[in-house]
């Protein structure tokens, strides 16, 4: 068992040697991963196996071969009780049809076995923490794309699963309701205690969610690790943005020393050996120029994405 | 006449791109779509954003000639786009809706689309294997529609757009369901477009994709405009939301008692971490004009300053929310 | 502590065993039919026969006391049938089969009509909105999810068929206070029932893989319309062409020709009219042999198997026994030839029953497979 002494578990899921095929084409290539608790990113380009893999925590379909577990239960033998304490909310948009919001949150938990009082309970509970309101006494065909996103989330958490795994849950949603979305799951991931396995595309929805992330290509593990860690911080290369005049700031900057690069409207600016950033204080001084913009040159997201994509 | 088959480098435009509506209003029986709506939009990219209801896709669809306006005009490229087919081949389309000829293959869709934009048929050929290879759907070219995955009936859907070499093209949610590396391609793709002269909107939810793709936004509100132009400058004309600031320094808390004595400074927050702080300024021109002069008196160097809410999504949250 | 925590809860709470999942979608189910507004018409419709069946129990038990409560039934039946009057407990299993066998039988038609009205949608709808990643995302298991819709089914044909025919033979029972009744007709009840479960099971199946092979549960309405109404038409068209080639061979055997030709026209009119009444009569007793020669014929006819409705009528037959009735009920009259004739009139088809309960299983495996098939679990689902 994965469980420490003190009932904490210390892997989330783990998988060893995993395959999959669907007829000519491998889904998961011999796919060994252990992930720690926690706010989960999972991220790759389209056909890496991604949505295989999350079926395969599910139980939901046989492997070729490989092992594993997810929250200490095998996968291979204990499907059932696994989705028990999973809860999951598909990318599609999928409903029940022709029943309240209210009731459709009740019937889902139903479905996990809770009674239909306690269920009935729990769904108003938990429609007031996705935040729908009145809405919730409308049937589900008239839902908004946010709302059925919310209806979702709802759905997946009504039975107070240990581990919820989304997939791509912004998809269609306006600014506010993304920003809604992801401050619910970074408040059931960090407060709340809920492990997270969160799929999507959107790398700054990725980043403002989760700690960790796992990228997949082809079937196969590419990178995994701690986002902070894996941003790398190039210590003497600095970003820049000056208010106007950009170009006689950079010939300033090279005549001290420092090389050069200009990327839209920032310059990317690497320092001598020795030197502080207070060298760019200075010239910023001399040239009587506005720095608005200074900070240390860190990988985006994207950046290691791609970088651990060509990797392959 | 207007177009270049797609791919082929476009001779000096005698007229510039641009969308002009003129006091467009446009009600679905008693619902507004758009309320009196005045705007231009040049060459270049420009983001179309707005909560849901704003009247973002009755927009589009009156600048494409898909609806009539209810009150006032919308010209494109100087002309009236209501029943004016020929103008249809300097317009491209990629709507957000998903909806093929399952049964086609990527390459007779678009060869198809190319032909129905006016090209002949060697160009048509040429075009549809260009822009194939531009949206990075060589390899599946062969294959039935109804066999796509997402992000590879988006390409097709831009691709289509693309084509006939429009010189205004409009493009609801073109990103939906890609993955980062196609999603780098099209962005690719559409800088291009917009720096060759074209005149590119592009609608969307997700802000950062916007942000990155280009500083000129439209901002709809409710059927009405709400702001337009450059995201720093009408940042510049909040005046409700004072600029946030801010500033890494070891020695934060010294530096906050020097920034309480300048006058123009409204709000000092001091920032989990205890080395940086939020400074809340009215004023930002003078504000950046006195710090490099701050960071090396004694002690307080500044070793990062940004501002966090000079960015589009919270351009929008203080507009849209008020 | 005064102000509460609105956020996120936790919840543990008792969960119901396993064997109850598939309840919670019978329930949905049912909830979802009750909307349509025409099918609690047809639930409210579906109980008159239901009041007609208890009705003709009760006074068949007031007519064997006696009571004057009856008196006006009584002397209509022993105008029909004055042999069955007389002897009232004789026949008393016998009436009590009878009632049952026709209630059951426009309870057939009934459920058919409640299958068309609560059926079509039951996954068809979950498909077209695609609501089967929710459902196997969760511990269901796919037996559950069929056996919970399925429950929805026999939910509603128990209520037409199985609820009305306890509840009539519990009144009827009251009515007649006579508790050796229980002897005589409690293998009715047992069959009723048994009929109730087989109509349920094998028409639920049915209908289940019928909604599962398309998304648009206006076409699987048209198909179950096919195979109640359609397959019931085409039957009786079969049966009918064929029968009727015998029926005109018996008429070419009759002696008597046909009364024609100008000769005929020339004789004096009483002449005529006699020649006509011959020529009747003959057909007549033709018409009555070859009827009761039909009754022999359908010993081996598979015609009536086209129909899916023949068939669960031939089980119901066969399980509620009404061949033997009608055989006792004949023995009343001393003729042999009417005799003959009323058991040609009333008894169903007599092929043997298990031929229908063989094409009922082999429809019933069918639907097992396509369901099988066509409800995959999530592994190919986008």
């Amino acid at each position: 068992m994965a469980f420490e002494s003190g009932g904490e578990p210390q892997i989330l899921f783990q998988l060893d040697g995993v395959t999959k095929s669907y007829g000519a084409v491998t889904a998961l290539d011999d796919l060994s991963v252990t992930v720690p608790p926690g706010a989960v990113g999972l991220l790759g380009p389209n056909g890496s196996g991604k949505t295989t893999m999350i079926r395969t925590l599910l139980g939901l379909i046989p492997v070729d071969a490989g092992s594993g577990q997810i929250l200490g239960m095998d996968f291979l033998h204990r499907q059932l009780k696994i989705r028990r304490e999973v809860g999951f909310a598909p990318e599609n948009e999928c409903l029940f049809p022709a029943v309240q919001g209210v009731q459709f949150v009740a019937y889902a938990g139903e479905l996990v076995g809770m009674r239909s009082k306690d269920a009935m309970q729990r769904a108003h509970e938990v429609l007031d923490y996705v935040g729908l309101g009145e809405a919730r006494y409308r049937k589900v065909e008239t839902y908004s794309t946010g709302m059925k996103q919310r209806l979702k989330l709802a759905s997946a958490i009504v039975h107070d699963p240990r581990l919820l795994i989304l997939d791509e849950p912004t998809n269609g949603m306006d600014p506010d309701g993304r920003q809604d979305v992801l401050q619910l799951c970074r408040d059931l991931s960090h407060n709340k205690g809920m492990s997270l396995l969160f799929s999507s595309h959107l790398l700054p929805d990725v980043e403002a969610v989760c700690d960790h992330i796992v990228v997949l290509g082809s079937g196969k593990l590419l990178a995994q690790g701690n986002i902070q860690q894996l941003k790398q911080v190039h210590n003497q290369c600095f970003e820049v943005r000056v208010k106007a005049g950009a170009e006689t700031f950079a010939q300033g900057l090279s005549a001290l020393g420092c090389s050069i690069e200009a990327r839209d409207d920032i310059l990317l600016v690497q320092i001598p050996e020795g030197r502080s950033p207070q060298m760019l204080w200075q010239a910023a001084a001399e040239q009587k120029q506005q720095i608005r913009y200074l900070r240390s040159q860190r990988s985006t997201l994207e950046e290691v994405f791609l970088k651990a994509l060509e990797q392959k | 006449m207007c177009s270049e088959p797609f791919g082929k480098i476009a001779g000096p435009a005698e007229v510039r791109p641009i969308v002009a509506f003129h006091e467009v209003s446009k009600w679905y029986g008693n619902v507004i779509g758009l309320n009196k709506l005045t705007i231009q939009i040049p060459a270049g990219v420009t983001g179309l954003l707005g909560p849901n209801g704003a009247g973002k896709s009755t927009l589009l669809q009156l600048a494409t000639g898909q609806l009539y306006p209810s009150q006032g005009t919308v010209r494109v490229l100087g002309q009236p786009v209501w029943n004016n087919p020929s103008l249809n081949r300097c317009i491209g389309l990629c709507p957000e809706q998903d909806a093929f000829y399952e049964w086609m293959t990527g390459w007779d869709f678009l060869y198809t689309s190319a032909r129905l934009g006016g090209l002949s048929r060697p160009d048509a050929r040429d075009a549809t294997g260009r822009t194939l290879d531009a949206v990075g759907m060589t390899t599946h070219k062969g294959r039935a529609i109804r066999g796509y995955s997402k992000g590879m009936r988006q390409r097709i859907k831009i691709a289509q757009a693309l084509v006939h070499g429009p010189q205004v093209l409009f493009l609801d949610e073109p990103m939906a369901g890609t993955d980062p590396v196609a999603r780098r391609a099209l962005m690719d793709i559409i800088q291009r477009l917009g720096s060759e002269g074209k005149s590119v909107v592009v609608s969307s939810h997700v802000l950062h994709e916007v942000q990155s793709l280009t500083p000129n936004i439209i901002l709809l509100n409710r059927g009405r405009l709400l702001a337009e132009g450059q995201v720093r400058q009408i940042r510049d004309l909040i005046d409700k939301h004072p600029h946030h600031i801010v500033l890494v320094c070891d020695a934060s808390r010294k530096l906050a008692s020097r920034l309480v004595s300048w006058d123009d400074v409204e709000g000092i927050r001091m920032l989990p971490g205890g080395k940086a702080l939020m400074v809340e300024t009215r004023s930002p021109d003078a504000f950046y004009g006195r710090l490099p002069q701050l960071s090396f008196e004694d002690g307080t160097e500044i070793k990062e300053v940004y501002s966090d809410d000079d960015n589009l999504e919270a351009v929008f949250k203080y507009l849209v929310n008020k | 502590m005064p102000i509460f925590d609105q956020g996120y809860q936790h919840w543990s709470g008792q969960m119901s065993g396993r064997a109850w999942r598939w309840l919670a979608v019978t329930r949905q189910g049912i909830r979802g039919g009750l909307k349509n507004r025409f099918l609690r018409y047809v639930l409210f419709a579906a109980w008159v026969p239901a009041l007609a069946l208890v009705l003709m129990l009760c006074m068949w038990g007031l007519l064997e006391r006696r009571s004057s409560l009856a008196s006006t039934f009584i002397q209509y039946m022993s105008l029909l049938q004055p042999g069955v009057v007389a002897d009232p407990q004789h026949y008393r299993a016998d009436i009590w089969r009878l009632s049952y066998g026709y209630f059951l039988q426009i309870e057939l038609r009934f459920s058919m009509v409640l299958i068309l009205l609560v059926g079509p949608n039951l996954i068809s709808q979950d498909l077209r909105f695609n609501a089967l990643p929710l459902y196997f995302s969760r511990p269901l298991r796919r037996i559950d999810y069929f056996l919970g819709k399925l429950g929805v089914i026999l939910a509603f044909l128990g209520m037409v068929v199985i609820v009305p025919s306890i509840v009539a033979y519990v009144l009827g029972l009251l009515f007649s206070l006579d508790i050796t009744i229980v002897r005589d007709t409690f293998a009715i009840l047992l069959a009723s029932v048994a009929y109730g479960l087989i109509i349920a099971f094998s028409a639920g199946l049915l209908i289940l893989a019928l909604s599962a092979m398309s998304r648009n549960s206006r076409y699987v309405a048209l198909c179950w319309v096919a195979i109640w109404l359609i397959s019931g038409i085409v039957g009786t068209v079969l049966q009918a062409v064929d029968s009727q080639q015998r029926r005109y061979a018996y008429y070419s055997q009759i002696s008597v020709a046909r009364p024609n030709g100008r000769d005929f026209d020339n004789l004096p009119r009483a002449e005529r009219d006699k020649q006509w009444r011959a020529y009747r009569q003959a057909r007549e007793k033709a018409t009555e042999e070859y009827r009761i020669a039909e009754l022999g014929f359908s010993a081996h006819d598979w015609r009536p198997l086209v129909s899916y409705t023949a068939n669960l009528s031939r089980l119901g037959q066969q399980l509620l026994g009404t061949d033997q009735t009608w055989k006792k009920l004949s023995l009343l009259d001393p003729d042999q030839n009417a005799r003959d004739l009323l058991l040609a009139t009333y008894m169903g088809p007599q092929y043997p029953w298990y031929w229908s309960a063989g094409v009922l299983t082999g429809l019933f495996g069918l639907s097992a497979c396509v369901l099988n098939l066509s409800v995959k679990s999530l592994d190919r689902l986008k």
